[in-house]
């Protein structure tokens, strides 16, 4: 059983439509609002999902934990994260999941750099650039794309799992850990779609001195 | 003796009564109340002798007493900032995995479809 953890924060307008996608295909759902002030949890509820609600606000590497955990404890096989913005897509999460099937790999990434991306904004594309080269550097992992929203794991690798940077630093943490537990991760072209909606809803561009700030005082202070 | 003597050393003594106090009631660990007893006792004694913090400073080869004096305060601050900061970080970890479980104990299962 697949289940998609859809971390989520005041995403009441598009989250519907992201989740009815999902359920049509046939996926569990589980949406954690990470105390959203909008109407995000009846949204995720109405289109067919479980949800989660954080009292307050956590950030998005606490809510992802709280989803993985939560679907680690209802029997998934199979776990995906998948953002609630719309920017990721549906059909994507079969092509994320099958190399967990065949065996292949126990992590699977999507990367937007060997798949598409549409719309990206040149600036976030520099950023993204250089993200990638301080995680190769930082992790070791060598990746294409950091700080996508949409993985795959087996349950054995979700369960080793340990998320505790609770802001967005996290996407560079399950890079860490998948190194250090000796994960077999492979990267799996996707589809991302920038609109204007995901654009204004998304972090800016200084978000990544925060980011990166975090990241290295949680590497340190471990 | 001066004015600001006067005042300090009623600051300080209530300061030491008060961590007295504390220490013996065992509503701090008897190592901390050490701790802050010596700080108040080292100030009252640098505000008694003013000339002995210079000497310290010049055996240390800093020019003036209240130079020493300042450096050490900054000193305690920063190691007073990190305290709290790490502190504040294992509150922080802690009230997550509060949210979370209860978030979990709590899930809500998707509405039925009419």
């Amino acid at each position: 059983m697949i289940w998609v953890v859809v971390p989520a924060y005041n995403e009441g307008r598009v989250l519907g439509a992201v989740v009815e996608e999902l359920v049509a295909r046939g996926h569990r759902v589980v949406v954690v609002d990470d105390g959203s002030t909008d109407d995000t949890p009846a949204a995720a509820r109405r289109a067919g999902a479980v949800v989660l609600r954080h009292a307050v606000n956590r950030g998005q590497g606490a809510a992802l934990q709280t989803g993985i955990t939560y679907a680690l404890r209802r029997g998934a096989d199979h776990i995906v994260t998948f953002d609630s913005d719309g920017q990721h897509a549906a059909e994507d999460v079969d092509a994320l999941v099958a190399p967990l099937l065949a065996g292949r790999a126990d992590v699977v990434l999507g990367s937007r750099s060997i798949g598409s991306a549409e719309g990206m904004p040149a600036m976030r594309k520099a950023l993204l650039a250089l993200a990638v080269v301080f995680t190769r550097v930082a992790s070791g992992a060598s990746v294409t794309d950091t700080h996508n929203g949409l993985r795959a794991f087996t349950r054995a690798a979700a369960a080793k799992l340990d998320i505790r940077l609770d802001r967005m630093a996290h996407a560079s943490e399950i890079l860490d850990q998948i190194v250090r537990q000796e994960l077999r991760f492979e990267e799996v072209p996707v589809h991302v779609r920038y609109t204007e909606y995901s654009r204004r809803k998304g972090q800016s561009s200084f978000a990544a001195l925060r980011i990166l700030a975090d990241y290295v005082l949680g590497r340190w202070m471990r | 003796m001066t004015s600001f003597q006067w005042i300090a050393f009623v600051v300080l003594g209530i300061s030491f009564v008060i961590t007295l106090a504390l220490t013996v009631r065992r509503r701090i660990a008897p190592r901390v109340g050490f701790a802050w007893g010596m700080l108040w006792i080292a100030a009252a004694v640098a505000i008694a002798r003013p000339e002995l913090t210079a000497t310290v400073a010049k055996a240390l080869g800093i020019g003036r007493g209240a130079d020493l004096v300042l450096y050490i305060a900054i000193l305690a601050m920063v190691f007073g900032f990190f305290a709290v900061y790490v502190r504040m970080r294992r509150i922080e970890s802690d009230l997550t995995k509060i949210v979370r479980e209860l978030a979990i104990r709590n899930a809500e299962e998707p509405e039925e479809k009419t």
